[in-house]
């Protein structure tokens, strides 16, 4: 008589037949794919028959990103900086709109439609001719002037402030100019916070009211713990969107490189970039660890 | 006080801030339409802001006829439908799979997972173009053996180079789609499934008539947005599709295309501010079939994220 297998090898083994088509894809479409684009960092490449050809170069490549190209030490350290003030904003301002979304008014669905709407758009070129990003056509500067000129000196004359300070006029101008890409970028947080906020228990909600806590009491002592893994869950979506979108600076570098066919230097500072993504996401990721709480039942 | 605060400052507040805010997310979308249906000369008067003073249908149909618009979309449809499925069904099962089963080398197949969620797509394109442009390799065995073949073996500008890897759950974001899938499978009851198992179900018996028909919703928030991403995605097609097949890609090249199509000739006398309108038109076409799931599906979109297990 045939032994049974035992159930749980059973189990293992069914677990790999649900995996075998993405195991497949990963190895073809993936895994080698990025092993391929590793080595080619370390080569000199030029296109032949049946492949790339080319030559063992060291870390040649790594070196010459940073000390022969003119820009791409320059666009990392801008878009490092840009994520670096852009993240925190985006977060306040996607949390504000899900805790106001979340409240009881008049014409809520119809601005929650509005608000998840750059969700469908904000991913394709429409949103980079909208923004002004197009490169190259010299069409993308004139949409976004109608949005961008000088609204803020408007503002400031209408509420009639003149003599302000030329800082807080900088601050302003700088909050303006970018509250575009702000507003268009929130959207799936906004999604994933407002999920997160009617997540929170209604039990804890009335405890709260008889114990006579604020609004103001209760969003910093109840909102904020309880959402408190979705904001990480938020700051890496934030992280990551904005570092693998192909309008940043570095993306467009790396397209740049690919299109003069030096296949080596591109796959080196695509390769560098990732790192530091990596990097900053692990940092994150500690750094937030301590102040997560985790409900437990 | 306080109470005056939260009762009448408070929602007059609020009711400004959200209007100003919609404002700044629909005004593209009401410059669009304002361009599109305006002439040339509209773009030249400066008292023209808003409503056109010519009103036109001519610019419509020449970005139209520019963009190839019925052949294109049919192609962009088909392509957008077609992978979109295969990806949320393969991405599905992979997703049930590390949701419920035990096995070795679980915890690093799923760290590849995440590779995949952080891996910009700028860093496999090449190889990936290679292993197309060259059949993973065969092409130059065919090339020695038979030659006839060997002209044949390459897949750039076939719609292959889409669906491969979304059949094998590798398409575009994939990796957050087998996330989404197990998140929402680990958040299931586990007595469906021992229900399923006591009655003599097979896993994938139970996973077909079991699971999938308690994942509706899951299952039509991650192909709605599978559609979303495959309509915007110009870069990953721009690798692999050297005509612009796709919406996005006639888009994004919609400038030259219309030098080409449009105005025959680099030097024509068109200033860049009149370009805008055609360029809007163009906008407003590719924005509106997904306006108009968007319209008729909202509530997927909003609802399927809350429900999927992706906040809990």
């Amino acid at each position: 008589m045939k032994k049974p297998v035992p159930y749980e090898k059973r189990k293992a083994s069914y677990g790999y037949q649900f995996l075998s088509l993405w195991l497949i894809g990963t190895l073809i479409f993936f895994l080698y794919p990025l092993a391929e684009s590793l080595k080619y960092s370390f080569m000199e490449l030029s296109p032949g028959k049946g492949g790339m050809q080319g030559e063992w170069i060291g870390l040649k490549n790594y070196i010459a990103i940073f000390t022969a190209d003119a820009y791409y030490s320059k666009y990392l350290i801008d878009v490092l900086i840009e994520t670096l003030w852009k993240t925190p904003l985006i977060m306040i301002f996607s949390l504000l709109i899900a805790v106001i979304l979340n409240q009881e008014f008049k014409g809520r669905s119809f601005a929650r439609a509005v608000f998840f709407l750059p969700v469908i758009i904000a991913t394709g070129p429409v949103y980079s001719i909208i923004s002004g990003n197009l490169s190259g056509s010299g069409v993308g500067t004139q949409f976004s002037t109608i949005f961008h000129t000088d609204l803020t000196g408007d503002f400031f004359e209408f509420i009639g402030l003149y003599g302000i300070s030329e800082e807080v006029q900088n601050l302003a101008e700088m909050i303006s100019d970018h509250i575009f890409a702000i507003v268009w970028n929130s959207g799936i947080q906004i999604l994933i916070f407002l999920a997160a906020l009617q997540g929170i228990p209604s039990s804890v909600r009335e405890a709260a009211l008889i114990e006579g806590a604020t609004g103001w009491e209760y969003f910093w002592k109840i909102t904020l713990p309880y959402i408190s893994p979705m904001i990480l869950v938020c700051l890496i979506f934030t992280v990551i969107d904005s570092f693998i979108s192909p309008d940043n600076a570095v993306m467009k570098r790396v397209l740049e490189m690919q299109q003069e066919w030096k296949y080596g230097s591109a796959a080196a500072m695509a390769w560098t970039y990732f790192i530091i993504v990596m990097f900053a996401i692990g940092f994150l990721t500690l750094i937030m660890r301590n102040y997560i709480y985790y409900q437990t039942d | 006080m306080c109470a005056l605060l939260s009762k009448k400052i408070w929602p007059l507040f609020r009711a400004l801030l959200l209007a100003g805010l919609c404002f700044v997310i629909l005004y593209p979308l009401i410059y669009m339409i304002s361009c599109a249906f305006r002439t040339p000369e509209d773009m030249k008067d400066p008292t023209v802001i808003w409503i056109p003073r010519h009103l036109t249908w001519n610019i419509m149909k020449q970005t139209m006829k520019a963009m190839k618009f019925p052949r294109t979309l049919w192609n962009t449809l088909i392509l957008n439908i077609g992978c979109s499925l295969m990806q949320v069904i393969s991405c599905a099962l992979t997703g049930y799979g590390f949701a419920r089963f035990q096995f070795k080398g679980k915890k690093i197949l799923f760290a590849i997972v995440i590779l995949m969620i952080l891996v910009p797509d700028q860093i496999i394109a090449i190889p990936r173009y290679i292993e197309f442009r060259y059949c993973f390799g065969i092409q130059p065995l065919m090339e020695k053996y038979i030659p006839a073949l060997g002209q044949m073996c390459n897949l750039i500008n076939s719609p292959l180079t889409m669906y491969l890897p979304a059949m094998t759950a590798n398409g575009i974001r994939s990796g957050l789609m087998i996330f989404l899938f197990r998140q929402f499978f680990r958040g299931l009851p586990q007595e469906l499934e021992d229900a399923a198992c006591l009655d003599g179900c097979n896993p994938f018996q139970t996973f077909l008539l079991v699971m999938i028909p308690n994942a509706g919703s899951a299952f039509l928030t991650v192909f709605l947005f599978s559609v979303v991403w495959y309509w915007n995605d110009y870069y990953v097609s721009s690798t692999f599709f050297t005509e612009n097949a796709t919406i996005a890609l006639m888009l994004k090249n919609l400038d030259t295309q219309l030098v080409n199509e449009l105005f025959h000739s680099t030097t024509a006398d068109i200033s860049p501010r009149e370009k805008i309108i055609w360029m809007e038109a163009g906008c407003l076409l590719s924005v509106t079939p997904l306006l108009l799931m968007y319209a008729f599906l909202q509530k997927y979109f909003t609802e399927g994220i809350e429900h999927s297990g992706l906040a809990g």
